[in-house]
């Protein structure tokens, strides 16, 4: 069968509810969000261990913070995850779900491993906070080393997928069929390491913000949080430049074919990610002064290389004739604007919960809240009884109109 | 049609059930804690006990590791698992219920904010403050459940949606008013039961005395309610699924038993901790947790058998054919062009050899014709999940002479599965068909 046609074939029939190009946008942007967490998931993760294992005490004190760290980074990673995962399935299905299947024992063992991963993340973070000693560092490395093997069968799999021509060679030998789901069958080092070496820039971007937001804090010792800032500074430097070496053998990866680095995509977020690399640079001076322009510099810079993965995509795709932008559409504008509405009020209440979080934080001891947070608070419970209201009044709508 | 998954002794679609009933203890302990939470921590303010803080403390942390942890995973492993297990009948909801999904996201987002900032702001901010990240975490996971009743009613009765294709007239259907109130009802029987095992934890034995008569209190009032709406569930579910509850009996004979054995242990066992609450320990907290699993996993393999023979109700089988047109969705059934040109012409990945039956291949073209079309709710081992060998041994076809007799007598079968009530016809060529029969008899040793 023409690889074209299966393609075509294997798209679901039902059509997507609105414009492909919307949904690649979501796609875009929350798997920006997403790798930006795993990135910062990874390498706490890592620094945690590494800092526990330490004798220095600044890497002691360092370790629990960012044990704990790891948790919520780790809870953000899959939580900014789950978008992306779906808006997938809706434009690239057949590409996903062949690729899944053909390593199914994989796939359900990704989520073995990360429940593992985590639950030990977990119990390094409270065993260090119940003053356990090294011996729990096992604990950590295990966790470490689980959450590297996801990143490999993530890997595996969103590598797979870009290749359908090769699929049935790895399901059939003859006339047999694999149906064990027992094998990955592509890995491109470069491809690999460019979603991994971040990780060490990414985090140590978030230790130069760990500097600048705890900076005004009284409990909190200055030469510590200096060091704290120097020390991510000097890493997300390093890592940025090695980061930059890894992004031009990727690009030497790629099939010639595509002419991938005349690609404006991929050349935004080249451009990004040097200026990046310059302004770390600048940085290490004062790295809790430019936390924050580093940080929306770098998540910049994370969002130039998304689209350019997109692009890369499209790439792989077209070579099959395969364009998100021929799907049928079944326009459903109820349901759109449900999702719409829902997103903007999500926006007000997340905001609300991070303000209380972030300003809590600052203090070091009780805090409480101001006049506008206690508002905005009420305002959230508000909205989301109202969103119930309408919705609920919608349901009884329709209810009596198709069933009484 | 997608490579297919084989798991020894079970189907990808057990592994999807083991992962769909697990998930059910820590979203459900997610829509319903905080409601319990915020009942405790007011209390506690009001009438000045911190000593029940203590348990707002741990019952947190439960929920923060377990729901949102385990929880959180399990929930993505259900998309893996039905990605894996039935790829067609995940892309089908998606396609169709996409927003319905990422609206559910954006009140996920307010929940896992919520709770690591519910749980690390506890003695951090002011009162006010901290119950009012409580309502919004308790009210927006309440949401989350407004939303996947919606889908998981769906999944067992599409209303209106096969003929205008409309979103809200799929979500909003006959059993979806039912559904969300069996749910919302039995939510609390798992808050209750897991704050009794928290509460087995607390050093202070006024607040776990008052925690779980407290919880025990909640858990009898959820098991009332929820088996009042189940029993309305159950009466709203039209006519021909309905049928096959009845039939789950037959299918899986112990479901029945399980719903009510875990429902009668559930209510004694709260009975008993709200008469003696400070004689309860951890060991049977924890089985009480294990008998709500039984009870829990019985009503959803219900909930899972009443869609046969469907994964998408008069749209798709569970085999992943599409089955009826949806004029709407300008989609059209399957069925007809494979009955013509062949299933293992028109699916995907089939090697090429197998493409056309003829001599020299047709036990393994049967043997592909079971796994694309049979797969999915048989194995074909000896013992396993709904094993096809003991299946059809169990049709008691007569021992004949020639083997060519038995085939044709299973294949006759075939041409009847259309008749079962929980069946998807057959779907092929008459030449697959009697591949498939060569293969069936192939394994099931007939004499």
């Amino acid at each position: 069968m023409d690889i074209g046609v299966m393609l075509k074939t294997l798209q679901d029939p039902m059509g997507v509810p609105f414009y492909p190009v919307v949904f690649q946008a979501l796609l875009v942007l929350t798997f920006a969000l997403h790798i930006l967490f795993v990135n910062f998931a990874i390498g706490t993760s890592f620094l945690s261990v590494y800092g526990h294992l330490k004798r220095d005490e600044r890497w002691k004190r360092l370790s629990g913070s960012l044990a704990r760290a790891t948790t919520v980074n780790v809870s953000m990673a899959m939580l900014l995850g789950v978008a992306p995962l779906l808006f997938v399935q809706v434009l690239y299905d057949p590409f996903w779900y062949a690729s899944n299947n053909l390593s199914a024992a994989w796939v359900m063992g990704f989520i073995g491993i990360m429940m593992l991963a985590y639950s030990l993340a977990y119990a390094f973070y409270l065993g260090k906070k119940s003053g356990k000693g090294t011996g729990i560092a096992a604990y950590g490395i295990v966790s470490f080393a689980l959450f590297l093997l996801a990143g490999v069968i993530m890997h595996a799999l969103g590598y797979q997928l870009l290749q359908p021509d090769k699929w049935l060679s790895w399901y059939a030998k003859g006339n047999s069929v694999d149906t064990s789901g027992t094998s990955l069958h592509a890995f491109q080092l470069p491809r690999f390491l460019h979603f991994l070496v971040p990780s060490f820039s990414m985090t140590g971007i978030f230790l130069m913000l760990y500097a600048w937001y705890f900076k005004n804090r009284e409990d909190m010792e200055k030469g510590y949080l200096d060091w704290v800032g120097k020390t991510g500074a000097e890493m997300a430097f390093l890592f940025t430049a090695v980061q930059s070496i890894i992004g031009f053998w990727w690009l030497l990866a790629l099939p010639g074919e595509f002419r991938f680095f005349a690609n404006p995509f991929l050349l935004a977020g080249a451009v990004l990610g040097v200026a990046l690399l310059f302004f770390l640079y600048a940085a290490r001076k004062d790295p809790a002064k430019f936390a924050v322009p580093v940080g929306v510099a770098a998540f910049l810079a994370i969002l130039g290389m998304a689209c350019a993965r997109e692009a890369l995509r499209m790439k792989y795709a077209g070579r099959f004739a395969y364009s998100i932008f021929d799907y049928k559409v079944n326009l459903d504008l109820g349901s759109t604007a449900l999702f719409f509405s829902t997103f903007a009020m999500g926006l007000v209440i997340v905001s609300y919960l991070l303000a209380v979080a972030f300003q809590s934080g600052r203090v070091a001891g009780p805090y409480v809240a101001g006049p506008l947070l206690q508002k905005w608070g009420r305002a959230s419970i508000v909205l989301l009884l109202l969103w119930i209201v309408v919705v609920a009044g919608l349901g009884i709508f329709v209810t009596v109109k198709n069933f009484l | 049609m997608y490579p297919v998954w084989e798991v020894p002794g079970l189907t990808a679609g057990i592994v999807l059930a083991l992962m769909a009933t697990f998930h059910m203890l820590p979203s459900h302990l997610s829509t319903s804690a905080m409601w319990f939470n915020l009942y405790v921590e007011t209390k506690a303010y009001r009438e000045n006990r911190p000593e029940l803080l203590e348990f707002i403390r741990k019952y947190s942390l439960m929920i923060l590791v377990f729901s949102y942890v385990l929880g959180s995973l399990s929930g993505i492993g259900i998309w893996y698992a039905a990605t894996v297990a039935n790829p067609r009948g995940i892309s089908g909801l998606i396609h169709n219920y996409v927003w319905g999904w990422a609206t559910e996201w954006i009140f996920f987002l307010i929940e896992v904010i919520g709770i690591f900032t519910y749980y690390y702001t506890l003695g951090k901010v002011d009162r006010k403050t901290h119950l009012k990240i409580g309502w919004i975490f308790a009210i927006g996971s309440w949401t989350t459940m407004i939303i996947i009743v919606g889908i998981l009613a769906f999944m067992v009765s599409p209303g209106k949606w096969p003929a205008t294709g409309n979103f809200f007239d799929g979500f909003f259907n006959q059993t979806y008013w039912p559904h969300l109130l069996m749910r919302t009802s039995l939510m609390f029987v798992v808050a209750a039961t897991y704050a009794i095992a928290v509460a087995t934890k607390l050093t202070d034995d006024s607040a776990r005395s008052f925690i779980t008569r407290k919880a025990a209190q909640w858990g009898i009032g959820g098991l009332i309610l929820g088996s009042g709406f189940t029993f309305l569930f159950v009466k709203s579910v039209p006519s021909a699924a309905s049928g096959l509850i009845g039939m789950s009996a037959f299918l899986l004979p112990g479901l029945k038993t399980v719903m009510l054995a875990s429902l009668a242990l559930l209510l004694l066992y709260f009975v008993f901790a709200n008469i003696k609450p400070l004689a309860l320990r951890m060991v049977p907290a924890i089985l009480a947790i294990v008998v709500l699993f039984g009870g829990i996993w019985s009503i959803e393999r219900t909930r899972e058998l009443i869609r046969k023979p469907y994964v998408i109700p008069q749209y798709m089988y569970s085999n992943q054919i599409i089955g009826k047109d949806i004029p709407s969705k300008n989609v059209s059934a399957e069925t007809k062009t494979i009955n013509e040109k062949g299933i293992l012409k028109v699916a995907a990945f089939v090697p090429e050899g197998l493409r056309d039956v003829r001599e020299g291949n047709v036990l393994e073209s049967g043997r592909m014709t079971a796994l694309i079309l049979c797969s999915s709710c048989h194995t074909f081992n000896e013992n396993g999940l709904r094993p096809m060998p003991q299946m059809i041994r169990r049709l008691e076809f007569k021992p004949h002479a020639e083997a060519a007799t038995e085939i044709g007598e299973i294949a006759g079968f075939i041409d009847t599965l259309g008749d079962y009530p929980y069946m998807p016809p057959f779907a092929g060529t008459d030449a697959e068909k009697n591949a498939l029969a060569t293969y069936l008899h192939s394994i099931s040793r007939i004499r």
